[in-house]
């Protein structure tokens, strides 16, 4: 894999090795903010949720144990309060009963203070209690185990958090990075000081987590970004059978926009995921600098990465947007300009060699060619902000947020369909088998 | 996929509640009950070493039933003391179901009774309240997905040509209790029809995954959805929607059609207990060669794993595209997935 920070910067040439698919189970306390802190361990380490009990939870011990025991978890994250101490405690008697027998035994990380944990060692056993002062240990601790013990791997999330600081750290501003891949989509929001929020979200992506996709976000809302008609069972098959590619670039028109969907769709579930762990979801969509990573940056043309990008992230500011191909590097390939406006409105785009206007009408979608890669600065309807024009130019989106498609086909398909060419993202002929 | 006769290892994993099981080394046959147990309700938490003045470790050497029996309300699940005796007594007719770190007891009404059966001809390798395994000769084939509970049946041949589709018609209370092969595909109408007649599964070379929705749910996905409860069992051996299988995979059916057969739905694998000479024995790769280590059932581990840039290493060409499929013996099983 091939790793930049931008097209200024140095290329490094990184191996990815193996690392294993980490299944964890959270187990947490009556307030929400517990439930957050759970689920934003398991996004931030790249782990696979595979259950969620709740202190509260409204099932049985039995039925408890049983999800447990289903789950074969590999680690179970626990965290609560002081008042939880009794519900988790009695949760871990569950987990006795339910996992006591698997093999190898799960192991019990808490994020808890050093009263409950001490409460809780004794009851987890014989299940090894690790208490963890803060989340970051935390999720080191669960990427090891990914690692599988072996310092050396590479993780691919640990690599795009690296890519999305040094980009924030670059362009002195806030950055993310989406990336998608066959099994996992990735948002991480990097800020010049270095802090980063992340979700790492697997399996959820175009190959072997599509079928997930579906699962997640209901056929009909992968099918409404198709430029054509088509009859669900028909894509269901397609969404299923590309869980079982070997990998390898998509080769027909109607596999590419078929990922394309599919990735937008991952990108808005990976972002609900974000919201619902508490990250600054509000942050990522107004991110100056944003990188296209993984599978979602190597479709056949930039057109077709900035598509599925504007629709499944929804920017709302102003935003320069990279791709970066697994195998390739760097290219800054458009600047997002996102408006929302009721009536028409002016956006005076100013540059170098003189300045324009461009009348935005409500629901709008539309290319402004610039020349190649200039610095532009937009003002006006709403929006101000600067950045580079890439090798497309300034995309002005102005279909409001939050996005919503025509329900019927004869009016989402015209749509969806105008909107691919303006971005040269479809054939000419809009034709597709 | 191929053929394959070899010794494989099934693991088949068992709910809460376990009475009895098979024990290590002993040997069982496809269909034989390996484990029995019931089902639980929601369980009562009784004090125990509390209320008989005893540290929770001292608790064990006072029950007198042992964990995993059933009792009768009012029993004596604990007691301590000759002339100022104190006990604990059940205060519900269930099973002695968990002792916890306090040294409190859980009691749970048993509201139904389950049973497991093997998967292989074969010897329990492994056995305690969380799986057994099982290990034995068989002929396999490696599916891509599989549905519903485990089947154990006789082989049948439901269609003349691998490329043929199972037709509704086909399918009547003649069938009960056998396998059936059904060519390239096999529909929603198909499967619940044999299920209502009492067909143990079927075999197909693709299944549209909107017929699949319609059994199974929305939730089901392509990594298949192994169940212990009363639904139709399907396997799934080459990919979703309709697959022609190859002559390789197809004409031995013919040759094995009568043996006795399962589907082990964890692993997606469908074994067949037969002598019989298929043709085309396979001499497996040494990655596949079933070692003891942990559940054998699931394939060896290959690419799947989570993480893998797509972009380094070796890989082998796509073997399908959307439109059309090609077996492929790199292919990921259900349980890497």
């Amino acid at each position: 894999m091939t790793v930049s920070t931008g097209i200024d910067a140095p290329v490094e040439e990184t191996r990815i090795a193996l690392a294993r698919a980490l299944r964890v189970a959270l187990v947490h306390g009556r307030e929400e903010a517990s439930r957050r802190a759970v689920v934003h361990l398991a996004l931030a380490s790249g782990a696979e949720i595979v259950t969620r009990v709740r202190a509260t939870d409204p099932r049985s011990f039995v039925e408890a144990a049983q999800a447990l025991r289903d789950a074969k978890p590999d680690v179970v994250v626990i965290q609560g309060g002081a008042k939880d101490e009794g519900a988790l405690a009695e949760l871990l008697e569950a987990l006795r009963l339910g996992c006591g027998a698997q093999r190898p035994m799960p192991r019990v990380f808490g994020l808890v203070d050093t009263r409950v944990a001490q409460a809780l060692r004794t009851r987890a056993s014989p299940f090894e209690f690790e208490r963890f002062a803060s989340a970051s240990e935390m999720v080191e601790a669960l990427r090891q185990l990914r690692r599988g013990g072996n310092a050396d791997v590479v993780l691919r999330d640990a690599l795009i958090e690296d890519g999305a600081r040094a980009l924030a750290t670059t362009n002195a501003t806030t950055a993310l990075v989406v990336d998608v891949t066959e099994r996992s989509t990735s948002l991480v929001l990097a800020r010049p000081d270095g802090r980063i929020e992340a979700a790492h979200l697997v399996p959820l992506g175009l190959g072997m987590g599509a079928d997930h996709v579906v699962v997640r976000a209901s056929l009909d809302n992968v099918r409404r970004w198709l430029p054509w008609p088509i009859d669900a069972p028909a894509l269901l098959e397609r969404v299923f059978n590309r869980t079982r590619r070997t990998g390898g670039p998509a080769t027909t028109e109607a596999a590419v926009l078929l990922e394309m969907a599919l990735a937008r769709e991952a990108i808005a579930h990976a972002l609900r995921d974000a919201a619902d762990a508490g990250l600054d979801v509000a942050a990522m969509r107004s991110a100056p600098s944003i990188l296209i990573t993984g599978q979602a940056a190597s479709l056949p043309k930039a057109g077709q990465s900035l598509l599925v990008l504007v629709d499944g992230l929804e920017p709302t500011g102003v935003s320069t947007v990279f791709r970066e191909p697994d195998e390739g590097r760097a290219e800054r390939i458009g600047m997002v300009v996102s408006v929302t406006t009721r009536k028409s409105a002016k956006i005076r785009i100013v540059r170098a060699t003189g300045r324009s206007v461009a009348r935005v009408v409500p629901g709008s979608f539309d290319l402004v060619a610039m020349g190649a890669d200039v610095e532009v600065a937009v003002n006006g309807a709403g929006v101000r902000g600067h950045g580079r024009s890439g090798e497309l130019g300034v995309l002005i989106d102005a279909r409001g947020r939050p996005l919503s498609l025509p329900e019927r086909d004869a009016e989402r398909i015209p749509a969806v369909a105008r909107w691919h060419a303006a971005l040269q993202a479809i054939a000419e002929d809009g034709s597709s088998t | 996929m191929t053929w394959r006769r070899e010794r494989w290892s099934a693991d088949h994993s068992l709910p809460i509640g376990v009475t009895k099981r098979a024990q290590v080394g002993e040997l069982v046959r496809a269909g034989d009950i390996v484990a029995a147990g019931a089902t639980l309700a929601g369980a009562l938490r009784v004090p125990g070493a509390r209320k008989l003045g005893l540290s929770p470790a001292d608790l064990d050497r006072e029950l007198r039933v042992p964990v995993g029996s059933d009792v009768v309300a009012g029993a004596v699940l604990a007691r301590v003391g000759r002339v100022f005796a104190r006990s604990v007594t059940a205060p519900i007719d269930g099973r002695l179901l968990h002792i916890t770190v306090d040294g409190d007891l859980y009691i749970a009404p048993i509201v139904d009774r389950w049973t497991v059966r093997a998967t292989l001809d074969g010897v329990v390798t492994r056995s305690d309240d969380a799986v057994v395994d099982i290990e034995g000769e068989a002929w396999c084939l490696q599916g891509a997905a599989a549905f519903g509970p485990d089947a154990i049946g006789e082989i049948t041949l439901g269609v003349d040509r691998p490329d043929a589709d199972l037709a509704p018609t086909r399918i009547d209370v003649r069938l009960a209790g056998r396998i059936i092969v059904g060519g390239a595909r096999v529909s929603a109408e198909v499967i619940t029809r044999a299920h209502a007649c009492g067909v143990a599964g079927l075999v197909a070379g693709g299944v549209p995954p909107a017929g699949l929705r319609v059994v199974y749910g929305d939730t089901v996905t392509a990594a298949g959805a192994p169940s212990r409860d009363d639904r139709p069992t399907v396997l799934c051996l080459m990919g979703f929607g309709s697959a022609v299988l190859p002559r390789a995979v197809f004409e031995p059916f013919a040759v094995l059609a009568g043996a006795r057969a399962a589907i082990h739905t964890a692993s997606a694998r469908l074994f067949v207990f037969s002598t019989a000479d298929i043709g085309r024995p396979e001499t497996p790769p040494p990655d596949v060669v079933v070692t003891g280590e942990g559940p054998a059932a699931y394939a060896p581990a290959g690419r799947a794993d989570a993480d893998v840039d797509e972009g380094d290493g070796d890989h082998e060409e796509p073997a399908q595209n959307d439109e059309e499929l090609t077996p492929s013996a790199s292919d990921p099983t259900s349980s890497e997935r």
